[in-house]
């Protein structure tokens, strides 16, 4: 059952997985190995539950393999030593905090004390609440405590975060990174980028169930070469990716985002084309500006070769 | 011995968590002892037959809301929050939810069973104990084929659907079955439909074990009580099968 440091914990391998008529995965690639965590970003629909779901045995591939711990996903084995917080799941109203923890506890051969369980989830105080009474962020701290209360070799987030306040989200953090210390795999997806940038030490970028990118947060950085210039302009797409030295636009609310290799010669040519250009700042690129770009652009990369190597 | 103390603490915690819900509660063991000591022991004083024909009634009414609703309502509740989902990928061995909400359903109408024959006895109800025995553990045994219909109606409609319609078949089970009324003065199509209810051939199973009718036909109540409880499983499974596809 043990797998040495450098076999993959979890893998997938030329998966493809059909939902309904649209192709969800369409031969995908990932592995994650012990003390790696992996943040899976894209777009909706571009296959990150379906991965997840093939993970944790959920869903089975149409073709290739998944598995978890060199074994089927299904295996209770194997999940024994996964935890798992789903995205939208929900607790029972009637039962306690601890009564809930105590539960999936007993699940697990070797669970995790149950005052480290709660102390490490941020549910100190919150023991003899019913689940039902809690607020969104601390049914999220609840869910977080059931996915780590055996300990797990291999932890999954799907969007951990959603619906908790600023100190929740660093409190989980700092869990996380424990869990990581401490020698676990963890696979995390999520839409805020600089949650994706605190925690992991690897990105998938994914789109239409492939994956376009797979990285260090900074190679996925430097994938996006110089920076970033946001401002309100009346130019349109076409007009704005025929200036100088541009690389990349795209549009967030009423503002463009205009990626290029030199500010200087791109912003000369910007504000000589439009006088009214406005809310204008320059900034170098961010991990969120590199994904954007990234997906944009969709077909796998041609560094990605080199950059996996 | 992890398996067995899994099955028990989800058991356990299926129990408090029903014991916490009211609107569970009343209508699976208030309502059966209600009704009993109202119509079996108040309107029936004196004739001790009458209670005693319908304590043989009664215990499996008292198995059917139980089982109906600890099924049907509550497990279409907990699929649409997703908790069953968690469950699955959680390291539960192969039916351990199952086996908890069938445990915690049983032992709800273990309760509800012993309290009506406390009643009935209270109200002079008599039998020679393999009698009592045989009455009170068919009652218990009736809650497997009706979580079985149950779970049918949990796994295939949405929470808001799966109430309304265990409220009717938990209905109809018990009118068409003759718990309530008895058959002879309801009109001839009703025995028709209670042909194919389980509820029916439970009932008449109950009265012969309580000794209030003559043992007869027995085969034919037990075939069709299992034709009712394959197709229900079959059911079931492939309904679960299906959502963990």
């Amino acid at each position: 059952m043990s797998s040495r440091p450098s076999e993959p914990i979890a893998m997938l391998r030329q998966a493809v997985k059909r939902r309904g008529a649209a192709l969800a995965l369409n031969g995908l690639d990932l592995d994650i190995r012990p003390g790696q965590c992996v943040a899976l970003l894209g777009p909706n629909g571009a296959g990150k539950s379906t991965s997840v779901a093939l993970l944790t045995g959920r869903l089975r591939p149409d073709a290739g393999t998944a598995s978890l711990f060199g074994g089927d996903p299904r295996d209770v084995a194997a999940r024994g030593r996964m935890g798992v917080m789903l995205q939208e799941a929900g607790l029972p109203r009637t039962l306690t905090v601890r009564e809930q923890v105590e539960l999936f506890r007993g699940y697990y051969r070797q669970p995790r004390p149950l005052d480290e369980t709660l102390r490490l989830a941020g549910l100190e105080g919150l023991e003899r609440r019913r689940c039902g009474a809690l607020s969104g962020g601390q049914q999220r701290r609840v869910q977080f405590a059931l996915a780590i209360a055996g300990r797990p070799d291999f932890l999954v987030l799907d969007e951990p975060t959603t619906g908790m306040d600023i100190d929740a989200r660093r409190g989980l953090w700092i869990a996380v990174r424990a869990e990581i210390a401490r020698g676990a795999a963890v696979l995390l997806t999520t839409h805020h980028l600089d949650e994706a940038e605190a925690l992991a030490d690897r990105i998938v970028v994914i789109d239409h169930g492939q994956v376009i990118a797979d990285g260090t947060p900074e190679a996925i950085k430097s994938r996006v070469s110089g920076v970033a210039i946001r401002c309100r302009t009346r130019l349109s797409d076409a007009e704005l990716s025929n200036l100088a030295r541009v690389t990349g636009v795209s549009r967030d609310g009423g503002r463009v985002m205009l990626l290029t290799p030199s500010a200087p010669a791109t912003l000369r040519e910007l504000l000589a084309r439009d006088e009214t250009v406005d809310d204008l700042t320059v900034a170098g690129a961010s991990l969120e500006d590199a994904v954007t770009r990234l997906v944009q652009a969709g077909a796998p990369a041609p560094t990605r070769q080199a950059e996996a190597a | 011995m992890h398996t067995l103390s899994v099955y028990i603490r989800e058991a356990r915690a299926q129990i408090v968590s029903t014991w916490r819900t009211p609107q569970f509660i009343i209508p699976s063991v208030a309502l059966p002892l209600l009704f009993y000591g109202m119509m079996g022991l108040g309107l029936s004083k004196g004739r001790e037959e009458i209670a005693h024909m319908m304590l043989a009634n009664y215990v499996i009414f008292a198995s059917i809301a139980p089982a109906m609703f600890g099924f049907g309502a509550a497990v279409a509740a907990e699929r649409e929050a997703k908790l069953i989902e968690l469950k699955q990928i959680a390291p539960l061995p192969a039916g351990g939810y199952l086996a908890g909400r069938l445990i915690a359903a049983l032992v709800l109408v273990g309760v509800a069973i012993g309290l009506l024959g406390a009643l009935a006895w209270l109200g002079g109800v008599r039998m020679v104990p393999w009698r009592w025995a045989a009455t009170l553990g068919l009652g218990l045994a009736s809650a497997i084929p009706f979580a079985l219909i149950g779970l049918n109606v949990g796994l295939r409609f949405g929470s808001q659907g799966a109430t309304a319609v265990a409220n009717l078949l938990f209905l109809s089970l018990c009118l068409f079955g003759g718990l309530w009324v008895p058959l002879s003065i309801m009109p001839k199509w009703a025995g028709d439909i209670a042909e194919v209810t389980p509820s029916y051939h439970l009932g008449q199973l109950s009265q012969m074990l309580s000794g209030m009718q003559p043992m007869a036909d027995v085969p034919h109540h037990l075939s069709i009580l299992a034709a009712i409880s394959i197709a229900a499983m079959i059911g079931a499974w492939s309904a679960w099968r299906r959502q963990a596809a």
